[in-house]
């Protein structure tokens, strides 16, 4: 079925809540209040016409400092200074949050994307993880790096980073920590280096006796 | 007890099963240093003796969070770190983000470059499948396949080093081609001869060594059985997926690259042991796969064609117009992704992997309840994960 005409099935059932459809680009997106998207997921799943039976991909988008324009990178990726010690800024995120879904249908082969966007200040979308359980990880993942909270997950809790880390690594503003465990991460330079290594005096090793040299081969 | 009890019954660490005895559920960790994991994976079983009740498992220890440093560094330099994702099958790894990225580019590719990125890929996924079952064999207690599958991964390896100067992390394709043309000195013929050899013999030994073997197939057939509808919903793609018989793969359905061109079949598990969708289903169709991949890669080298081997040029840095997309290709383990989102400059403003392991493994917490501790090792070996994928 063609993108156009699946937006206006979803468009049907949900009423003011479908946003919109951009076909503009190389790939065509809808987007769907946020509060509705479970709801919009379960049709697009439920209804024999559309039959979306796999989530493709489950993707958080920082829109902070998206510019369409080409003007390169607008917001600085953070790292470590050359003295070692972590970069800070006091620039403070803007811009909402995105989650995008890719979807396939294997009995009707066709795809679809649904786009959602939040406010930075309340990042909750409802979850999809009962529509599709493979949502529960990619949900879990972007909790975990984007700090998207996902209202009704059965267990949202971090997957790929330790469970009392501080802060969520993709989003734009972050700021990588300095220490962790009371360990320094990483950029020390080698004067201040926690971890010297010892210097190691050689023993006085007594002259070989002559003609005492191994025979090679 | 029986094992449908245990899986029903939710209140089940509190009761008393012998009058007068109290009995708990087992907390046990398997891994992260476990050789049946395939990697740093932690599982947190919960056990009735032999008999697994939950299955949670526990990643993250190889992460390296690619997709923040991809908003880093320009397109091309992060080529290197696809690699370091499936490092048993970097080339489709390659194929997947330079694929992806072309769409959002929009940038042709000469066929010549394809043709070559194909082979590459389709050798890659043969050396990533004999790792598969040389490790599978390992875990049911079969030694010396071991040894067979690597002595052929390694001509795969000596083959792709010669190509692209790498024997394991290659950084071989670039977007707009492939880094460097076909080497002179008989690299195609030494190709076909040597997936004339695996055709002709290899498959036969691996087949008589461990796919047909009596004590094999007792531990494999009917076990841990993954059913298409648990397969679709947990987002399963690749060998799990077909093994479950349903038959779908990238370079069919949804096809990249020239694979419309070539002609080859898709192997789905058949249940000639059991079952559809047990373990030895899944771990067949692999070995199926590496003989449609030679006839991919036949057919692909004698129709190549001669021209440019990339459009762009290679040392400049690309850019990518503002837009958003998703594709795919189909990898050694499944359905790898790009979801790119360019804003016009030369870095990506976001990119999100998806990984078939990961998917593939998140089945596990259904699939492994009720199994036997042994049991949930052969599950594991059949799902042919890779930790590098999964973490990211």
């Amino acid at each position: 079925m063609d993108q156009k005409e699946i937006y206006e099935l979803l468009a049907e059932k949900l009423g003011t809540a479908a946003l919109g459809f951009n076909d503009e680009g190389v790939e065509a997106h809808a987007d769907v209040a946020p509060k509705n998207i479970a709801e919009a997921c379960l049709f697009l799943r439920d209804d024999e016409r559309l039959a979306f039976d796999q989530l493709m991909c489950l993707s958080s988008i920082d829109w902070d400092g998206y510019d369409e324009n080409g003007k390169g990178k607008s917001v600085k990726i953070l790292g470590y200074t050359n003295e070692g010690q972590p970069e800070t800024s006091d620039r403070v995120g803007e811009g909402d949050f995105g989650v995008a879904y890719s979807l396939y249908s294997h009995s009707k082969l066709h795809k679809f994307t649904i786009r959602v966007r939040v406010p930075r200040a309340k990042a909750a979308v409802p979850s999809v993880a009962q529509v599709w359980s493979t949502a529960d990880w990619h949900e879990r993942e972007a909790w975990d790096l984007m700090g998207i909270t996902f209202e009704g997950h059965p267990s949202l809790r971090r997957i790929l980073l330790e469970e009392h880390w501080e802060g969520h690594p993709l989003r734009k503003d972050y700021q990588m920590p300095d220490k962790w465990d009371n360990v320094p991460l990483s950029g020390q330079p080698y004067s201040n280096n926690p971890f010297p290594t010892p210097v190691v005096t050689p023993d006085p090793t007594p002259d070989q006796p002559a003609g005492d040299d191994p025979v090679e081969g | 007890m029986a094992i449908e009890n245990i899986k029903t019954n939710t209140g089940w660490a509190d009761q008393d099963h012998v009058p007068g005895l109290k009995s708990e559920l087992l907390e046990l960790n398997m891994g992260p240093q476990h050789p049946a994991t395939h990697g740093v994976l932690r599982l947190v079983l919960h056990t009735d003796g032999e008999i697994v009740y939950k299955v949670t498992p526990v990643m993250g220890y190889l992460h390296r969070c690619a997709e923040k440093i991809a908003e880093g560094v320009n397109y091309k330099q992060w080529v290197v770190y696809t690699d370091r994702f499936d490092y048993l099958s970097p080339m489709t790894c390659n194929h997947a983000y330079v694929t992806a990225l072309e769409k959002v580019m929009q940038q042709e590719v000469p066929e010549r470059a394809e043709h070559i990125r194909i082979v590459v890929s389709e050798l890659s996924r043969m050396a990533s499948h004999l790792i598969a079952l040389a490790t599978f064999g390992l875990d049911m207690g079969a030694w010396t396949p071991l040894l067979y599958c690597f002595r052929e991964r390694e001509v795969i390896l000596d083959l792709l080093e010669r190509i692209s100067g790498g024997r394991m992390l290659y950084n071989y394709m670039v977007p707009g081609g492939v880094r460097y043309d076909i080497p002179k000195d008989n690299w195609a013929s030494d190709v076909l001869d040597f997936i004339t050899m695996i055709e002709k013999k290899k498959l036969k030994d691996y087949n008589e060594l461990l796919s047909y073997n009596k004590i094999f197939i007792g531990r494999l057939a009917n076990v841990a059985v993954i059913d298409p509808e648990t397969a679709f919903d947990y987002g399963c793609t690749g060998p799990v997926l077909r093994g479950s018989g349903v038959k779908f793969d990238c370079r069919k359905d949804d096809p990249y690259s020239l694979y419309h061109k070539f002609d080859f079949d898709i192997p789905v598990g058949l249940g000639e042991m059991g079952t559809v969708g047990d373990c030895w289903d899944r771990y067949m169709v692999r070995v199926r796969e590496i003989e449609q991949s030679c006839r991919i890669i036949r057919q692909a080298l004698e129709s190549l064609p001669e021209g440019p081997y990339s459009a762009l040029e290679l040392k400049k840095p690309v850019k990518a117009p503002a837009g958003a997309a998703y594709s795919r290709v189909e990898s050694s383990k499944g359905e790898l992704g790009h979801y790119i989102i360019a804003d016009g400059g030369q870095t990506a403003f976001r990119n999100k992997v998806r990984s078939p392991s990961f998917c593939n493994l998140q089945v596990i917490e259904k699939a492994g309840v009720g199994l036997m501790v042994s049991d949930l090792v052969a599950l594991i070996g059949s799902l042919d994960i890779v930790l590098g994928e999964i973490d990211r």
